[in-house]
């Protein structure tokens, strides 16, 4: 009892003497807690046979039915294989992009050409989504797109790209590298410029060409933010571009395009089964959960790095 | 001949120039070290030996072979940075072995080298550990087998002791010196600390505003400084430095300061016709003395403070208002010391420089 009450008067002098950084961490906090706490609690209608006009408290509790739904539903299933799908490229390709790109700015010695390009690819990163699905539809497009009129240069028909499903994917993932790399690769331009100098010049007396210590340096040194960066990104999984996909796809690419957010926006904000796709929207969320836990763990098992 | 000379080095960055044409011989198995303050242009001096800065003009020879465009890595030189540079990501036997696997040798050759190496410096049970999970000496003694691992013609420290505490830095001083002893190889080695110089070097270059001063042994540079700023640069305390104007009086030279006239020993270019003449006077701190003896001079002066180091004591006083330290021992006691008003020494001891130039007035005996 008295250590409580020596812990509480403890905490009562630390915050009187520290008020100043907790009311500098009060808007934060409170964006957290109202726009990311609070609606948990409209979680709940996973669990309920949700109706508008009962509320989300009046609605009965109705278990594990809508999950049950949602895996009884093919286009839910198609959802959730093209977000894995999606996911894996992303991981694949649009991952190590930066990391690449950020390698590559590095080994530019001249300094007026690095500039220039880092400041050409951070560009499309301040382009709206919308502007940049307009940009990729047009130049898509069979009858006055880039891409179609280059093919037409060399006898190929025109290519309806964004009609055809086995187009989706690259497009979805090129567009996405396309309009991010640049900017994410200055997370690992940071780390790079945080690197010893002394590490490459140790290198250059004992031998190593601007290659080798590209492998043996660079790349070693910036592991822990690649790893916390994929811890992230893992986090993030599934969270697959919703706007870029809603506004790419169209029913004839569903089968490769549409995924778990997008068929939450069509079971709840256009079919009005809030109640659906609360459940989708938590089992995503679970899903995303575990994945970042887990990489974590392997994080700080293997490599020491870890977000927490 | 492993040695390294020096030959009219200038290196300049854009329109200003940092290193103005300095001339060094390094012999075979010397250890030089190059001394001087911040920005002094010793480390840029080495950098352009080991290949890390391009030399703006003059010529660089290592093993009598012109090395000005010579890759770093085909000047057989080894280099040990002043936070250590070890590769974080990889274990001390990893971190040693770098060089010898990027010039692609034998693994079984790495093996037994890095074990040699390791064996030198008492790292043998360490070559598992990450650089993170060892102490400032350790990690320095990682670094160093890095650049003996390879069997260098030359060894380049750039204060290599800087990152490690006092008492850390006394024992790795004196492993350096072991080491140099053991393996004989010509080393260059650059310090901002006077006593690092003074307890490593056979020779020591003094540096200042990108201008070689004074080379010469340890001793030398301490008995006989070639101006006031080596005079004031080596010794610790330093040089006590006294304002004063020549009095020429029949044939002998006085130097008057405040309400003291000190007779000058005989020193070169320095005569009757200097009367009036600006000089500094200089007496280290280790030669001066508490009490009277034959053939002392005196001055007069007020005690501040005393210091006490154990068998000897610091001396804090002021002549003339301007601190002047002496160096003294208390023979375990310091009742003797708290009482002192006046301050003596052997007129012989006393070094005389230039007002404007600070270049020394040296003895005629010394210049035959």
């Amino acid at each position: 009892m008295a250590n409580l009450s020596d812990k509480s008067r403890w905490l009562l002098r630390h915050f009187r003497r520290e008020w100043q950084i907790y009311l500098m961490l009060a808007p934060a906090v409170i964006w957290f807690l109202t726009f990311l706490y609070t609606p948990m609690y409209g979680l709940q209608v996973a669990f309920k046979d949700y109706s508008i006009f009962k509320g989300v408290a009046g609605s009965p509790w109705i278990g594990f039915e809508h999950f049950q739904t949602l895996f009884d539903n093919d286009d839910f299933i198609r959802s959730l294989k093209n977000t894995a799908i999606l996911s894996a490229y992303n991981l694949l390709f649009a991952f190590p992009a930066p990391i690449i790109l950020a390698l590559m700015f590095n080994e530019i010695l001249n300094q007026w050409y690095k500039k220039g390009a880092q400041t050409i690819v951070y560009l499309p990163h301040f382009i709206s989504t919308v502007i940049l699905a307009g940009i990729v539809l047009t130049a898509f497009s069979p009858s006055a797109g880039i891409v179609n009129t280059v093919l037409g240069w060399f006898g190929v028909d025109p290519i309806y790209f964004m009609s055809k499903p086995e187009w989706f994917r690259p497009i979805f993932i090129g567009s996405g590298i396309w309009q991010e790399a640049g900017f994410s690769s200055i997370v690992f331009l940071a780390a790079i410029a945080g690197v010893n100098p002394s590490l490459y010049e140790s290198a250059v007396v004992d031998g190593a060409s601007r290659w080798q210590m590209m492998w043996k340096i660079t790349i070693p040194s910036i592991l822990p933010t690649i790893l916390i960066m994929l811890i992230i990104r893992i986090g993030n999984l599934l969270e697959v571009s919703f706007e870029l996909v809603l506004l790419l796809y169209q029913p004839a690419t569903y089968v490769t395009a549409d995924v778990v957010n997008t068929f939450i926006y069509r079971q709840g904000i256009q079919s009005g089964q809030y109640d659906l796709a609360a459940a989708a929207g938590l089992f995503n969320a679970v899903v995303a959960f575990i994945l970042v836990m887990t990489a974590n763990a392997l994080s700080k098992r293997f490599s020491r790095t870890s977000l927490w | 001949m492993s040695g390294v000379t020096l030959e009219k080095i200038v290196k300049s960055y854009g329109k200003i120039e940092v290193v103005h044409g300095i001339d060094l011989v390094v012999a075979e198995k010397e250890f030089v070290v190059l001394v001087g303050p911040s920005g002094c242009g010793k480390s840029t001096t080495l950098r352009m030996v080991a290949g890390l800065e391009e030399i703006s003009a003059g010529r660089i020879t290592i093993d009598d072979r012109v090395v000005n465009e010579v890759a770093p890595k085909d000047r057989d030189v080894a280099m040990v940075f002043q936070n250590y540079a070890l590769y974080p990501h990889l274990n001390v036997k990893e971190n040693i072995a770098f060089g010898l696997r990027i010039r692609k040798e034998s693994k079984a050759n790495i093996e037994k080298q890095v074990a040699e190496v390791a064996e030198i410096l008492g790292l043998t049970e360490y070559l598992e550990r990450r650089p993170a999970d060892l102490s400032g000496g350790q990690r320095q003694r990682v670094a160093m087998g890095r650049a003996i691992v390879r069997h260098p013609k030359v060894f380049l420290f750039d204060e290599p002791l800087s990152n490690l505490d006092a008492k850390l830095r006394t024992q790795m001083r004196a492993e350096i010196k072991r080491l140099h002893k053991r393996l004989g190889v010509t080393s260059i080695y650059v310090t901002h600390d006077q006593v690092e110089a003074m307890t490593l070097a056979d020779r020591i270059v003094v540096m200042c505003d990108g201008r070689i001063e004074q080379v010469g042994t340890p001793m030398d540079l301490f008995n006989h400084p070639k101006n006031l700023f080596v005079a004031s640069f080596i010794g610790s305390p330093p040089m006590n430095q006294i304002q004063a104007e020549v009095e020429a009086s029949g044939d002998k030279l006085f130097a008057k300061f405040g309400a003291h006239r000190l007779e000058l020993p005989m020193l070169h270019e320095l005569g009757a016709n200097d009367h009036g003449r600006k000089v500094t006077l200089g007496i280290r701190p280790e030669h001066i003395m508490t009490q009277a003896d034959p053939d002392t001079d005196a001055i007069e002066v007020e005690l501040d403070l005393i210091e006490t180091l154990g068998s000897e004591a610091l001396l804090h006083t002021t002549v003339m208002g301007k601190p002047f330290v002496v160096k003294t021992e208390t023979r375990g006691d310091l009742s003797h010391l708290e009482n002192v008003r006046a301050l003596h020494f052997k007129p012989d001891m006393l070094k005389v420089f230039d007002g404007v130039n600070g270049d020394v007035f040296d003895h005629p005996e010394r210049l035959k």
